[in-house]
This record gives structure tokens, sequence and C-alpha cells, in this order.
């Protein structure tokens, strides 16, 4: 096991964000992302290691305490995984990098399967060069290690920080060539990434975009607002006519909390309805994301507890004294929606099917990292 | 937006530099929980298997609380203990928690607040909870709001945060609750009147300035009370000037609404989002524990931030299974919904739990049945036990086939014996070991001598246990039913029947409750002061009758509420202005000083204007000497009297004519042979012009004069009758002269009432001219009463379509049989008079039938003048925030008025147009 979590510098602010996780004061998928690469950015600047490998238990220890905070949150556990990836990375070609550059070459199918595909590193030998010196646990000064390792990982976790503050912009870049002129696209809930989505493309594009109104949060209410006011011509219907309408939609756009490793995706309450509405009609389902959403999980079993419950409040008012007794209100957050209902995701890394959403994961992640 | 936005955060840093802190009243005060708390404090009972003192902690943690100061007082070494031990004592959490040990003669939450203020440990506003909080409401919003409020109003001590609920809801209490006047648009709170489940209460009062000033008010009786206050450094200290306050609510608040010296203001935040209750009795600890299972104080609920840590699987059907794989779950057991199972426990075959909290490590035998059961930790339940409604403590053994029907507690470490069948709402603890155990450490001690004096009690009880309890069991059964030998002493809240209401299991359906869907009628009953304000319950809806005989049964007008205590002080106070008046007579003392001393004599005893007023016209009565034969001396005499001490009828307060006519007539009618003085009496009033024509003719018209209500005492009756009579023959007369004196001769009549309201005076005289008008019809219909001196105690009384019946001058007991009888419906001819009252100037008190659900016709009915009746017991939520509208109503909603006054006492409202 690693080192106890008090024992890790910047702990307090592990616990803060641990706290507010739980008690749901940081939610959304990427603003519960933002923290935790800050608090890992504290981390890592105060950390104390010899080698890689305290380095990574710390860093595991404090992503493990995170993402028991809120599981629910599962970005959370998908950027320590990421920020997890670039380190190992970083440090391999600033100690080994000669040796790890020629074993790498070798390249075969049984090994990507293993281990997926392996990055490109040209990019590093140069830098991997200049700090080469480095030694691991110097007995004469053990922090040495640290020292000269510390702005190349600095700048690893830089790397995650600028994707995830860039991300809608990514996601976005492609979208006139997905959406084309007088198409008519339905979209539920109010994600921010979707949002940025069609918003790119009305620069290029005259569409129509139907909204559900997305019940009993109605965040669809502040979609529909959000996107006429920027000139796009937007209707807002119930929930309940989405496969009424469905026959007219072109397309389907659908945001997500959550990729899961096997293509599926969580993503708001009522996303599973309009999907099947979609394959109903064979209209094209296409999900928005940025990757920082992919997780290393698995929900074949559309295990019940992984959706999130919210209170019934919205559902039931409170003051509904005599129902509040005798019924039962459930007020699930999201839907889970299987891979075979969706046909691509939209990434700030390119397009992929849902069938190549493993590989993703494989790339981005490193095997050891899925239990935190 | 820019500006705004840096302001705001201006703000926030501002806040920011103060110290958020929170008060914790540990200790509850009372025994509801008993037995359980046996040997240990309320706030460490577990609920979802953490403790209570956990979840309030948390609670306050998501307002972002950074120190908290937990006042404890009984066992206060283990809350001390139990906060050392917990997360929350380590740094990381950013709180700082300081117990604080009161001493043991703190018996009250208000003995707790001077505790507080002898510390000196309140810096800043901060948040009082009681230590049984489970809330997700966003203090920190609430927090901000009442300093946002300090900054324009220093008087504003506190805020109060509610909860709405319907009136039947499980987590709002039905023992202890209270009705809220709440002005809509700030949200301050303007009255507060603590309610008793049992006696079912009938009445609330609200006094009359509040529906004077506030032209809309909102009175609810549907709050769930989650006892978080916002309060101001001055709270304690207001707590330690006045040593009688005990209770937060019914001492604190009320004595601060309804002093006149204080001036301080209270507000209300009414929680839309969020959950915020209180476990104060072993029924909410069963609502509440149900609220959590349910998810509604998510996201404080077992899966997601168990306050003790733990973490569970929410499963479909909310039932809540340890994360760690430690339950063992046999194949065959049932697990029904809103279910929490904790760690280490095992279910044996074919058991079935459902709606029920088992704690950690116990051991639910095979073929058991747990329906609502609450079992704490380390509990054994044997094989075939069915369990129902109860709570259960630690270690506790049920033996094979016990039977734990609904409402029973069983208090830590007890053996019930194989087959026992315990009754319903027994109470068992465990049998003292025989030499007390060593007192471990001092403080300790007086808690033990506490519960050693009341264990003994209990032993003296213990004929049936064996039967009960079955074979080798360590337990003594509590005594059941009411204690006689103490319910003097107790606290009206903690009286057998109205604990019953806070029992678990208990539905107390064979108590009379005005609860559960009371109906209202439109009763109308006013006072000098104060407007009552009725609620019928169902029951008593027909019987109206007898209920406005409080009317002439000045004893019987007190506050349905407060009836014990005010009642003797009533006594006490009639007795002093006697004693005052006797000596302002004999020394002759002036009317000013006499009236100063009467002003004191009322606030010390805080008794209604009324009855200041009966007594000081009683006194002159009796004062006058009677001369038997002599009418022309008996006058003189009268004309004395009444020139030298009539004016202190005026000066005692406030100025009621209609009433003092009133009053004049029942003390004439009841006090035999001065009963002839009462038409002298009348005219020297007259004469000194302390009532005038329209006085005597509104006084006329009430019901009240004419006895109706009086049905007990026929001598009294007789005697209101012959008043009434002489009454209407003196109004015939003075009817004959204004009918031939000219129209000027009638204004230089008028001249001198209309000095106080000098600039009303034109518009009095075409009034006064209908006036005549309508009095030469000789109808009951009686004219529109010109606006009293004191406006603003007479809210449009003129907007009413029965002006006079409606007055709340008056001394009016409305009751819509007579009055159907004896008026015929609006009459156009008062209806002109309308436009002259300006509308703003007269607000108009509501009406909240119960029986209107529909908005416009409670607006309707709402426009009768200063008639308010208020559901007490069953509240639905749109009846009971009627919200009081304006009388600036147009000539129709009058009618509407109309209707919705007389239809709502047949019980079915048609509405208003």
């Amino acid at each position: 096991m690693g080192p106890e979590l008090h024992t890790i510098h910047g702990h307090r602010a592990v616990e803060t964000l641990a706290a507010k996780l739980r008690r749901r004061q940081v939610v959304g998928s990427r603003e519960a992302a933002l923290e935790t690469v800050l608090v890992l950015r504290q981390v890592v600047s105060r950390a104390r290691f010899s080698n890689i490998q305290q380095l990574i238990a710390i860093i595991r220890e404090v992503g493990r305490r995170l993402a028991e905070a809120q599981p629910k949150e599962h970005t959370v556990g998908n950027t320590v995984r990421r920020v997890l990836h670039n380190i190992r990375e970083e440090a391999n070609s600033a100690t080994k990098a000669p040796s790890a550059t020629t074993s790498r070459n070798v390249y075969t199918i049984s090994k990507f399967v293993l281990q997926g595909q392996p990055r490109k590193q040209t990019a590093s030998v140069p830098k991997s060069e200049a700090i080469a010196t480095l030694r691991e646990d110097d007995p004469d000064d053990p922090d040495s290690f640290a020292r000269g390792l510390k702005p190349v990982l600095m700048e690893a976790i830089q790397d995650v920080l600028d994707e995830l503050e860039t991300v809608y912009e990514n996601v976005s870049k492609n979208a006139k060539d997905h959406i084309h002129s007088d198409e008519i696209i339905l979209t539920i809930g109010h994600s921010k990434t979707v949002e940025a989505f069609l918003k790119s493309a009305a620069h290029y594009r005259n569409y129509t975009v139907i909204v559900a109104e997305t019940g009993p949060s109605y965040s669809g209410h502040d979609m529909a607002r959000s996107l006429s006011n920027a000139g796009i011509s937007t209707f807002l219907v119930p929930d309940s006519s989405i496969f009424a309408i469905m026959s007219r939609v072109n397309k389907v756009i659908l945001g997500a909390h959550a990729i899961l490793a096997n293509g599926g995706l969580v993503a708001v309450a009522g996303s599973l309805l309009a999907a099947t509405a979609a394959q109903a009609h064979s209209t094209p389902v296409v999900v928005c994301a940025g990757q920082f959403k992919l997780t290393p999980l698995w929900n074949l079993y559309h295990d019940y507890g992984a959706l999130d419950f919210a209170d019934p409040s919205s559902v039931l008012g409170f003051e509904e004294g005599k129902l509040v007794e005798r019924v039962d209100v459930v007020n699930p957050y999201y839907d889970y929606v299987g891979p075979e209902l969706v046909d691509v995701f939209i990434t700030n890394d390119g397009d992929h099917p849902p069938s190549s959403v493993y590989r993703l994961i494989k790339e981005t992640y490193d095997d050891d990292d899925h239990e935190l | 937006m820019p500006p705004k936005s840096s302001s705001g955060k201006e703000k926030d840093i501002a806040e920011e530099d103060e110290v958020l802190q929170a008060v914790i009243l540990a200790d509850s005060f009372n025994k509801r929980f008993k037995p359980l708390t046996v040997g240990k404090p309320r706030c460490l009972l577990p609920i979802c298997n953490a403790t209570l003192l956990d979840w309030t902690f948390e609670s306050l943690a998501l307002a972002g609380v950074q120190e908290i100061f937990v006042i404890c007082r009984s066992y206060a070494d283990q809350v001390k203990a139990a906060i050392r031990d917990s997360k929350w004592s380590k740094p990381s959490t950013g709180i700082k928690i300081v117990p604080i040990v009161t001493a043991k003669e703190t018996f009250s939450p208000g003995d707790a607040m001077r505790d507080i203020y002898t510390h000196q440990i309140i810096t800043s506003d901060f948040v009082l909870v009681t230590g049984d909080l489970v809330s997700n409401v966003r203090i920190d919003e609430v927090v901000r709001l009442h300093k946002e409020r300090r900054r324009t109003n220093k008087d504003a001590i506190m805020t109060m945060v509610v909860k709405e609920a319907g009136a039947a809801h499980r987590t709002r209490s039905r023992g202890v609750s209270g009705v809220y006047v709440l002005d809509p648009n700030t949200s301050e709170c303007l009255h507060y009147e603590p309610v008793l489940g049992y006696p079912p209460a009938s009445h609330v009062t609200v006094p009359r300035e509040i529906l004077a000033e506030h032209p809309e008010v909102e009175i609810r009786n549907d709050f769930i009370d989650c006892s978080i206050d916002v309060c101001s450094v001055e709270v304690p200290s207001l707590f330690q000037d006045n040593f009688d306050y005990g209770d937060i609510r019914r001492d604190f608040v009320y004595g601060v609404l309804t002093s006149d010296l204080l001036m301080k203001n209270v507000y209300c935040y009414v929680a839309k989002d969020g959950y915020a209750a209180r476990v104060a009795d072993t029924r909410s600890y069963d609502a509440v524990s149900k609220d959590i299972l349910s998810r509604w104080t998510f996201p404080l609920v077992p899966d997601d931030n168990h306050p003790g840590g733990h973490s569970y699987e929410h499963l479909r059907g909310n039932k809540y299974i340890p994360k760690d794989n430690s339950v063992s779950l046999s194949r065959t057991c049932k697990i029904g919904n809103n279910t929490l199972i904790g760690p280490h426990t095992t279910v044996s075959e074919n058991a079935s739990i459902h709606a029920s909290v088992i704690g950690q490590r116990c051991t639910i035998g095979p073929g058991a049945t747990l329906h609502d059961a609450y079992i704490f930790d380390d509990t054994e339940v044997g094989a075939g036990c069915v369990v129902e409604g109860s709570i259960i403590g630690s270690r506790v053994k049920l033996g094979k086939g016990v039977r734990v029907p609904r409402g029973c507690l069983i208090a830590d470490g007890v053996v019930i014996g194989e087959g026992a069948r315990l009754r319903k709402f027994e109470r068992i603890s465990k049998k003292r070991v025989a030499p007390t155990k060593s007192e471990d450490d001092g403080s300790d001690g007086d808690d033990e001598e506490d519960e050693d004096s009341e264990l003994e009690e209990v032993e003296e009880h213990q004929e049936d246990a064996p039967r009960v309890l079955g074979n080798n069991s360590n337990a003594l059964v509590w005594p059941r039913g009411s204690p006689e030998d103490d319910e003097d002493e107790l606290d009206d809240r903690e009286h057998y029947n109205n604990l019953r209401l806070m029992r678990i299991g208990d539905d107390a359906s064979d108590l009379e409750l005005s609860d559960a869907g009371s109906t209202t009628s439109s009763d109308t009953e006013t006072d000098s002061e104060f407007s009552s304000m009725h609620a019928l319950s169902r029951t008593s809806s027909m019987t109206s009758a007898s209920m406005s005989l409080s009317t002439a049964d000045p004893s019987a007008r007190t506050s349905a509420i407060h009836t014990l205590s005010s009642a003797a002080a009533e006594t006490e106070f009639r007795s002093e202005v006697a004693q005052s008046l006797e000596r302002a007579f004999a020394e002759g003392h002036s009317v000013e000083n006499a009236a100063v001393e009467l002003k004191t004599l009322r606030m010390a005893s805080n008794v209604p204007l009324r009855r200041v007023r009966e007594a000081v016209v009683g006194a002159i009565v009796d004062r006058v000497p009677l001369v038997v034969g002599d009418a022309a001396a008996q006058r003189n005499e009268i004309a004395k009297t009444v020139r030298r001490w009539g004016p202190l009828i005026d000066k005692i307060g406030g100025v009621d004519p209609v009433e003092t006519v009133e009053v004049l007539q029942y003390h004439c009618a009841a006090a035999g042979p001065r009963q002839g003085l009462f038409a002298q009496m009348l005219v020297a009033l007259y004469q000194q012009d302390l009532v005038d024509e329209d006085d005597i003719r509104a006084w006329h018209q009430s019901p009240a004069a004419k006895g109706e209500g009086v049905k007990h005492n026929a001598a009294l009756v007789e005697g209101l009758k012959k008043c009434w009579d002489v009454g209407a023959k003196l109004l015939e007369q003075l009817g004959e002269d204004s009918e031939e004196e000219s129209e000027e001769e009638s204004e230089e009549e008028e001249a001198p009432k209309a000095k106080a309201q000098a600039k009303a005076a034109a518009k009095e005289e075409s009034e006064s001219e209908e006036e005549s008008e309508d009095g030469s019809d000789g109808s009951e219909e009686s004219a529109p009463s010109k606006p009293a001196p004191t406006q603003h105690s007479a809210p449009a009384p003129s907007t009413s379509s029965k002006p006079t019946k409606a007055e709340p001058e008056s001394e009016s007991e409305e009751e819509s049989e007579s009055e159907e009888s004896d008026t015929p419906p609006a009459k156009p001819t008062s209806q002109p008079a309308q436009p002259s009252v300006p509308p703003k100037t007269a607000p108009a008190p509501a009406a909240a039938p119960m029986s209107a659900p529909a908005p416009s016709s409670a607006a309707a009915a709402a426009t009768q003048s200063a008639t308010t009746s208020v559901p007490v017991g069953a509240p639905s939520a749109p009846a009971s925030q009627a919200k009081v509208a304006k009388a600036e109503s147009s000539e129709e909603s009058s009618e509407g008025s109309e209707e919705g006054s007389e239809e709502g006492e047949s019980g079915e409202e048609e509405g208003g147009p």
C-alpha cells in the first residue's frame, strides 16, 4: 500500500476537495476534472520523492481518496489516471529514454491488445538527453531526482489542464462537418459541450434545433434559451413527444457524463429515451464529449447503483405530506445508454465509433491504473 | 452586470473575514427518548447508523461553518469524547469544535443561552441549532440574507429557518408547532404563536396592530420548524436580560414579537430547496429516518455522504447495503424497500426486513420479521421475532419468538426472554447492576443520581414485569400512561397526551384533535385589541353559537393557548385594578395619573385592553351612589361622576366607544340593582362626548348587545335585553332629534367629533346624510359608521357591505344565522360610501377559510373586514397561506365578500367573482 494520506504534503487541499465532492459542492464532469488537476498539481509540486514509484504511489493515494469521495464523478478518477500516464511517460523518457524507444519498436498485435498502441516518442528524445543524468534513489542527495524531474512533471500536468480548458473549442472545431444546412437536430439536457458544438456549427450552417425540456431538472429550458440567443432556430418540446417528432429529426446529439469502456455512456436522464427513439427511426446518434470523460469502467449488467439518484423534491414537492409518506419517488440523474444505440463519439481527439472506445482508453491510460 | 458582480465579490470578501460561528444545543432538555437515553445523551443516538451529532456537524459543515460550540449538559464527557474521536476533530476538516459544559442547573435552552452569554464566546452573527438536526439547507445563504438585513435594520436580530410542509406531514411535529404570521414581501415574522397538539388549539390571536400595519400578511401553520436560527450577537444578552425565557420559540420569539418595549424584529427564511428537520421525539426519529432513506436529504444520503463515514451501495428501491461486502444476507431473506443494513450484519434465512434500519454487527435470526424497526448496533434478534414500529437499542438480545409491537422503546443491553410478548408502547430498560457502577468521573455523578431516582421509581412498578418480559430477562418495564404525580410541574408540552403525538407508531386516533382536515367558519370575533382567529374544527363548526359565547363570558375570552396562566394573571389583574381605582377615587388623583397607573398594571400582567376597560367602566358605575326615588338627583350624581372620571375610559390606551357602551351594558346587566343606571350612564357618556350617536347605534346593532351568545345565564340575558331596549329608546330619541334638526345643525353636531379627523369632515357630511337616510328607513341595516378617530385601528369598515357588524372596533361577535336573519344582504345604499375610504389606508385583515381552495374565493372572503379565521389544526396548503388582501377591492368584490362570509359559514364557498 502507498503512503498514508496525512503524510502527503498538500493533503489539506485533497481533503477539502474530497469533502466538496462528497457534499456535491463540486458537480459536473469538467469542473470536477479541473479541480482534480489543480489539486494534483499542488500535490506533485510539494511532493518529496526519490524515485518515480514513490511519486506514483502518492498520486494514486490521492486519486483513490478523491475517487472514493465521489464515485459518481468518473472524471475525477480519469484525470488522476491521465496524470499518472503522462507522468510515467515523462519519467520514462527522462530516465531511460534510449532503451525504452528501442524496446518499444517491437510492435505486435498481441502486445497492442495487452498494452495499447505505443505513443509517438520521437518528440521527447532530445529532452531526455538533456536530463539523462537524473538518477533515481541517489543516496547522497535524495531530493535531486525530484528536483530534476519536477519541471517536466509540472509541464505534463499543465498539458492535462490545457486540454481540459480547451476541450469545448476542440470538440466543436469540426462541427460544420457534422451538421448540414436545413437539418433538424434533437438534443436533450444542457451539456456545455453540445452547446458549444451547436453554436460553432451555427456560424456556417443554418439549421434547426429541437430541445427536449429534460424533466425534472428542466435543464433543456436553459439550453433552448442559450441557443436561441445565439440565433439558432430552436424548439422546446416536452420529453414525452421525443418519439413522436423523431421521424422529422435528422440527427440526435447527446452530451455525456462519462463514456464507458464498452462504448456505452452515462448521460443525463432522458438520453436513453432519445437514443432508443432514434434507433427506432434509424436516426444517427452523435455524442459530443471531451476525452477526459473516457472511463475505464464497464456497465455490462446495467448496474442500477451506477446511476446517480438525486432527491425527490423536483419530482414531488416535500410539502405534499400525505404523498411523501406513501409514495416512493425515484429521481435518477443519469441514464445508461448502451453502445449499440450510439453511432459516433465526437471528441477533442477526433471522431470514433463506439467500438473503438476501448482502444482510446488503452491509449489514454495505463492498464495498472484502472483500479486506483 | 459587471458592477453588480464586483460588489458581490467585495461582499464575499468582507464576509470571509468573519468566522462563521455556530452553537449547537446538544442537550434536549426533555425526556422524550427515555429509556433509550438512559446512560447516554440523546445527541449520540444513531439515526441511519450515524449519531445525531454527526448529522448536525455535517449539516453545519455544508454551510461552511468554521467554529462550532457544542453546549452539553448531561453526559458531557461522552459528548466530548465522541467529538474528540470523530473525524470532525481532525484539523483537515477546517472546523474548530469547542465543547462547552454547562451547569447541571441548565434546564432549558434559555438557560443554555444565558450560559453562552456569560462565556462571551460569540463575536458575530451565529447559527444556533439543536444537536439533533438533519439538514441540507444552505445555511450560509440564510446567514448572508441575515447580514444583508442587518445592514439596513439593526433590530433584525434573528432569522428562523422554516420548511414548508403540509399539515399532515410525517416530519412535521404534531405535538409542538407554531403559527407564523409573516409579511410575504419582507418575510418578517410578525407574530408567532406556539401551538400544542393536545389539547388541540382552536384559536390563535393576532394582535390588531399587525393587521393594521401590514397590508398583506400570511398566516402559516404548515411549517416545519427546523430549529436553525441565525442569531445576532445580542440574542444571548436578551436571554440574559429576560431571565424567564426558557424555550427559544415559545418564550423568546413569542416574547420578542409581542413585547412593546424591545422593538426587535425576527425574520423567517422559508426554505424552498433543501431539507431540514430535527429529531425532537421518537415520531420524528421515524420520519427523519424515512426521509433520509428516501433521499430527501440528498446529498446527505447513506451512499453519498454518510456522516458516520460508512459507505453504502444504493440498490433499487432505496435499499442500502454496505459496499465492503461485510453483510451476510441469506439467500432466502427478503429485504424490502427503504431499508438500511449496517456493516457486518448477518441476516438469516427467511428473515424479512422492511422499511427498517439495522445497525452494525447485528444478527437477525431465521424467520424474523422487521417492519419499521430501528435497531442499533450489536443487537441480536432471535428466530421468529416480530418487531414493528419500534426502536431497539444496542446490545439488546431478543429471545426466540419475541413480539415487539409498535411503539416500543427498548434500551441498551436489555435481554428479553424467549416467547415474550410485549404490549404496545412498552418502554424497557436494563436493570441496574446491584451496586451502581463506580463513578469514573465526578461530573457524571449528578446524571446518575438523577437517573437513579428515576430508575428507583421505575423499579417500584414491576408487578407485571415477569409476565411481560419472559424468562431470563434483565429488564425493567417502565410505567405506562401518564405519570400522575408530577403532572403539574410539567410543561404542558411534555404533558402525556401531547407526548403521545410525538411517539413512534402512535397515531393517537383516540385523542380528540383539531388536526387532519379541520374546517373553519368565517366567524368574526373582534376585540378591542386582538382580533381572535377562529378555526373551528369540523366537529365544532356547527356549534359556532356556543363558541361565540365567549364574548359574553369575559373569563372565557382568554386566548386558548395561554388559558391557564393568563386566567390566573387576569384575576390578579382585576383585583389590582380595583384597588388602584379605589385609591384614585378616594385620594382624588388626576385622571392622567390614574391612567398611567392602569397602563403600568396592564403592561405588567399582559391583559388585553378590554379587561382594563371593563374594570374602569365597572368601577365608575359602582362609584355612582345610588339615589333611590329621585331621578334628577341620581342624574346629577351620575353626571358628576362621569364628568370627573369619564375621560379615564378613553385614556387607558385606546379609544373604542362602542366597546365602552357594550362593557357598560354587560356590567349594568350583571350588577342587578344598578341595572337602572344604564340609561342615565349612557346619556351621561353621550353628553360627555365619550360616545356619540353612531357608536350607540353600532353597539345597538352588534349581536353581543342583544345578548346573543349568552345562553347559560338567564338573568344576564334578561338584563342585557333591558339595556338593549333602553338603548333602542335612546336611539329613537336621538334619531328624532336628528330628523328634526336641519342639516347644518347635524353638521354642527358632528363638528366636535370631526376635530380628530378634520380632513375627513367633508366626506363625513355626505356619509351622515346617508346615515340619516338609512336611519329613517328604520331597517336593521345600519349606516356605514364613520371612520373612527383612531383610523389605524379601524380597517376599512365601510368597505364591507355590513359595515357595523364587521367593524373591528365594535365588540361584535359575528354570527351568520342571526345576521342573515336580521340583516338584508348588502344594500346598495351602503356602497356609494365606499370610494370615500382611501383604499391604502385601510388594510383589511383576511379570512382564511379552510374550505376555500380557490384563490379567488379566498381573496373575496379576505375582503371581509377585520375577520380572520385561521385554521390551526390542518390547513391545506392554499388555505393556510391565504393572503390577506388589501381593502382596495372593488365593489364587486365587496359583494363577493358578502357571499364569502355568508356561504363560508354554511360550509360551501362559492367563490367571489
